[in-house]
């Protein structure tokens, strides 16, 4: 078994089925709370009935999204190979914030659709999401089988349809898995009702997952998170987000464009030369230029972008909408400015339809390109070269857009 | 980097980004393995210091091996202890034999006095999302008003490593550096990093404790894990939550006391 | 004949919820208990079916005394019908053994500490309160083939199972279905004028459950009651 977890996140339209798939699964990997399911079970041996499985599932969401006070929902299960995390989404559209942070924790998704209603408002909405936070890895489910008589038909239609509006927004699924989470058909267990597909299982298909690799190869970046000053010694802290940073290295300081020396690396109970992405590292340097959070270190060859303007592509989620002209914060890794936004288009995340050209506004849920102009210069990145610095949030009292760095 | 690597750094980034933002940083710390494996990592966080007050909710009912535990750490690492207690509760009488009003006294309040008293802006606590169902929804950053309320359906939106971290006046923010974590990864790094535990976790007579309470309201579940190794095996094996020896406790104790005025028992 | 369906504890708001359309029957509402000091299963029954507030009398007997009052039928609404049949209905002809053993294992789950025991006791608490149940609903279906004037089922499932289980909505859920399902087969059965009737309803408290205070009512017909008390059926059934 792998030693760690993995967590996705199952997204899809509201009553496509998502807290059916999760009961289906914590109830075939034998993941749900015994004791409960030990007095439904006897008491529908007691009366005489049949073992109603949708019911179970509709009270288990419902006791996950009430403050349950009962220990019913462990989103935790697991396959052969490990151990599986699943990451809270609803799939109301009010709750689209909540969906979007909990994309943004994950390493995989899986979109749900109802095969009886094929692609629907929340499904285009949460995929668009899902492409924007740049979740590559990503399982399309096609649900209620049972009710199209398990066609096949009706399976390659709607898959089709599907997979065309996922090219469309850059998401190319690893697999299309038809299923019945109600009656079990291809979850955990391959069934007879779907004799015509000989593929994997959801479970199989989690497991074919990847872990995220933590990116060495790449050039360094090392945001300042803080500077403390320990028995005198000055030390900066951060995380390095991407390549390496030694002992003795020269660095550039951006982006006042300073170079200093490493003087050594400061990690507890060690004496490191080496922090590779991903290490929380100390460092001090050896001249007495004044540090801050939000500098960014990097070496003198592949000097990461320095500007005050940026391209971006954003999604808004706050109530009161973004007007031409407000100053807004921007915070990127450890940096945080002013910025203005120039929009440029702006459009509905779901139907994708442009609302507007060079408008002054975005709306709850719109999606925009924007220009980014800070106050300050920041130094970013593509989000697809560096995403720890190609990604940006836009705060006013909390934050109210996620965006990514294009250009 | 393996795994535990990776929830240390991530971790000890968030630990940093609470001490870059709150000059009035605390910590909760039950002497139980989440909150002390939370103090290793913020010795790690600040190069073997714990540079924040470390607050010990004091109900007076815990296990001696607790308190003995708590002082064998304290001095160890130095720690600026402060005790939270509850001196009403103390004065009012205030047992067990009534959980409910005991636990809302002796810790919920304890903690609010503490909090007013200390001034504290935000608290480190070493909660876990996979302990409870509603843990699920926590943020690493989460808001509380005075009386502690979540509102857990409106919070707002935490991508990445960005955080909320600006608090309204009234509230204080609860940070949850070990959010990510499992109970057996709290174990494995437990073991790696070679950190004391609290003997109360391994088996004595067939018993054991999985999580750490009162005295009078903790029960021991049935086990022989003697070392770390067998505790994860255990875990591995176990279908049962953590908790069960005390989530329902509360509940249990309210229950008990609405069918007593009513007259079943 | 007059057929009375008495459920203890069954919920305004699970019904609702629920849906449960049999139940509900042609019209229904909730009954005004805020009478009473506290929503007692005895205290409730006992009024129900002399017509009188019987807290004080009920109390007097102490906790441990009152589940074992049995009013005698002259001084019940019964006396009024010539044949009347009323199974199972404290206060009255509440099967003492059966009742006192549910009591006692809800003690017992209570006082025992280890957690392996106490689902033990779980398991055959509910157990036994189905049993139960399924005796008194045959016993009741059989009853109205038979040529009384009168007959009032009590059920005690929902408020026995409620206690440890309120929070289990799904287990709920099934047994508010077999009631749905019992009032079916009493349409079935004949046509006559069905009140249903509970004491008080119930709220949770986690996955326990505890008395609400209101209870709940249901007529097959027409009639003008509005948010009754539970004196009130008294004169109601007498009058049809």
């Amino acid at each position: 078994m792998e030693e760690q977890d993995l967590r996705f996140v199952i997204v899809g339209h509201v009553d496509h089925g998502k807290s059916t798939l999760i009961g289906r699964l914590l109830y075939d990997t034998g993941s749900l709370p015994e004791d409960k399911y030990q007095s439904i079970k006897e008491a529908v041996e007691a009366l005489g009935r049949e073992f109603k499985f949708a019911y179970l599932m509709d009270h288990l969401e419902e006791e996950r999204s009430k403050e349950a006070t009962i220990d019913t929902a462990q989103t935790f299960f697991k396959s052969k190979k490990r151990r599986y995390t699943i990451i809270d989404a609803p799939g109301h559209v009010e709750f689209v914030k909540n969906m979007i942070t909990g994309a943004s924790q994950a390493e995989a998704a899986l979109l749900i659709v109802d095969v009886s209603q094929g692609v629907q408002e929340q499904t285009r909405r949460h995929a668009y999401i899902l492409s924007m936070l740049g979740i590559e890895q990503v399982i399309v489910v096609l649900n209620k089988m049972d009710l199209v008589n398990y066609s096949q038909k009706k399976f390659v239609e709607v898959r089709t349809q599907v997979s065309d509006f996922l090219k469309s927004i850059g998401i190319t699924p690893s697999l299309f898995i038809p299923i019945s989470a109600v009656e079990g058909d291809f979850v955990a267990k391959k069934t007879d009702n779907l004799s015509w597909y000989d593929g994997l299982t959801i479970l199989e298909g989690l497991d074919t997952f990847k872990k995220k690799v933590v990116p060495i190869g790449k050039p360094l970046r090392l945001p300042i998170q803080d500077i403390y000053d320990f028995d005198g010694e000055k030390i900066a802290v951060g995380q390095v987000v991407s390549g390496s940073i030694r002992k003795g290295d020269k660095i550039i300081i951006l982006s006042d464009r300073k170079e200093v020396t490493i003087e050594s690396l400061k990690e507890f109970g060690k004496n490191p030369i080496e922090a590779y992405a991903g290490k929380s590292i100390g460092f001090t340097i050896s001249d007495s230029i004044q540090l801050r959070r939000g500098q960014i270190i990097s070496h003198q060859k592949d000097l990461p972008n320095v500007t005050t303007s940026f391209k971006g592509h954003l999604f808004w989620m706050d109530d009161k909408p973004y007007e031409k002209g407000e100053s807004i914060t921007f915070k990127c890794a450890t940096q945080e400015t002013q910025c203005n936004l120039i929009i440029e288009k702006v459009f509905d995340s779901s139907t994708l339809e442009v609302m507007s050209k060079g408008e002054g506004k975005i709306e709850n849920r719109q999606v925009a390109n924007v220009t980014i102009k800070t106050s300050a210069p920041v130094v970013i990145e593509n989000f697809n070269y560096i995403p720890e610095l190609g990604r940006f949030v836009l705060v006013r009292k909390d934050c109210c857009a996620g965006g990514i760095i294009t250009g | 980097m393996d795994y535990l690597d990776r929830l240390e750094n991530e971790s000890i980034y968030i630990i940093r980004e609470a001490y870059n933002k709150y000059e009035k940083l605390g910590m909760l710390w039950s002497a139980g393995k989440d909150s002390t494996t939370l103090i290793h990592l913020t010795r790690k966080a600040f190069l073997g210091r714990v540079p924040i007050p470390v607050i010990y909710i004091d109900t007076y009912f815990h296990f001696q091996e607790m308190y003995d535990f708590r002082d064998k750490c304290v001095k160890m690492w130095d720690l600026n202890l402060i005790i939270s207690n509850n001196k009403d509760a103390v004065k009012k009488g205030i047992t067990p034999k009534d959980k409910l009003a005991c636990c809302t006294a002796r810790k919920t309040e304890a903690l609010k006095q503490t909090i007013e008293e200390y001034g504290f802006e935000a608290l480190l606590l070493g909660i876990r999302r996979d302990e409870h169902g509603i843990r699920a929804k926590e943020r690493f950053f989460s808001p509380r008003d005075r009386n502690f309320r979540w509102n857990y359906q409106d919070q707002p939106p935490e991508l990445w490593e960005q955080y909320k971290t600006r608090k309204e006046e009234g509230q204080h923010l609860r940070v949850h550096p070990l959010l990510s974590w499992t109970e057996i990864d709290v174990w494995k790094y437990i073991q790696r990093e070679n950190l004391p535990v609290n003997p109360m976790y391994f088996a004595r007579n067939g018993k054991r404790y999985r999580s750490l309470g009162c005295e009078p309201c903790t029960q021991s579940v049935k086990g022989n894990a003697g070392t770390i190794d067998d505790v994860i095996k255990e875990i591995e094996e176990s279908k049962v939550g953590e908790r069960s020896g005390r989530a329902q406790d509360k509940e249990e104790a309210y229950a008990m006391q609405k069918l007593r005025a009513l007259g079943y028992m | 004949m007059v057929v009375v369906l008495a459920v203890d504890a069954l919920e305004y708001d699970k019904i609702e919820e629920f849906n449960c359309v049999n139940m509900k029957q042609t019209v229904y509402g909730k009954t005004d208990i805020s009478e009473f000091k506290e929503p007692r299963t005895i205290v409730l029954w006992s009024s129900f079916m002399t017509g009188e507030n019987k807290e004080k009398e009920v109390l007097a007997k102490g906790n441990r005394g009152m589940w074992n009052i049995r009013i005698p039928l002259s001084e019940t609404f019964f006396s009024k019908f010539a044949d009347p049949k009323v199974i199972d209905l404290p206060a009255y002809s509440y099967n003492l053994a059966q009742h006192e053993k549910e009591r006692d294992l809800l003690k017992q789950f209570f006082k025992e500490d280890d957690q392996e025991k106490k689902k033990k006791i779980r398991s055959e608490y509910n157990q036994i309160a189905i049993q139960h149940h399924n005796k008194i609903k045959k016993e009741f279906l059989k009853s109205l083939k038979q040529d009384f004037d009168f007959i009032l089922g009590y059920i005690s499932v929902i408020d026995v199972i409620g206690h440890l289980n309120f929070g289990n909505k799904f287990l709920m859920q099934m047994l508010y279905d077999d009631l749905e399902k019992i009032v079916e087969q009493i349409k079935n059965i004949r046509d006559e004028p069905l009140l249903i009737l509970s004491d008080h309803g119930m709220k949770a408290i986690g996955i326990f459950g505890e008395h609400s205070n209101y209870g709940y009512w249901s007529y097959n017909k027409g009639c003008d009651l509005e948010n009754p008390k539970i004196t009130e059926f008294y004169s109601f059934l007498t009058t049809i």
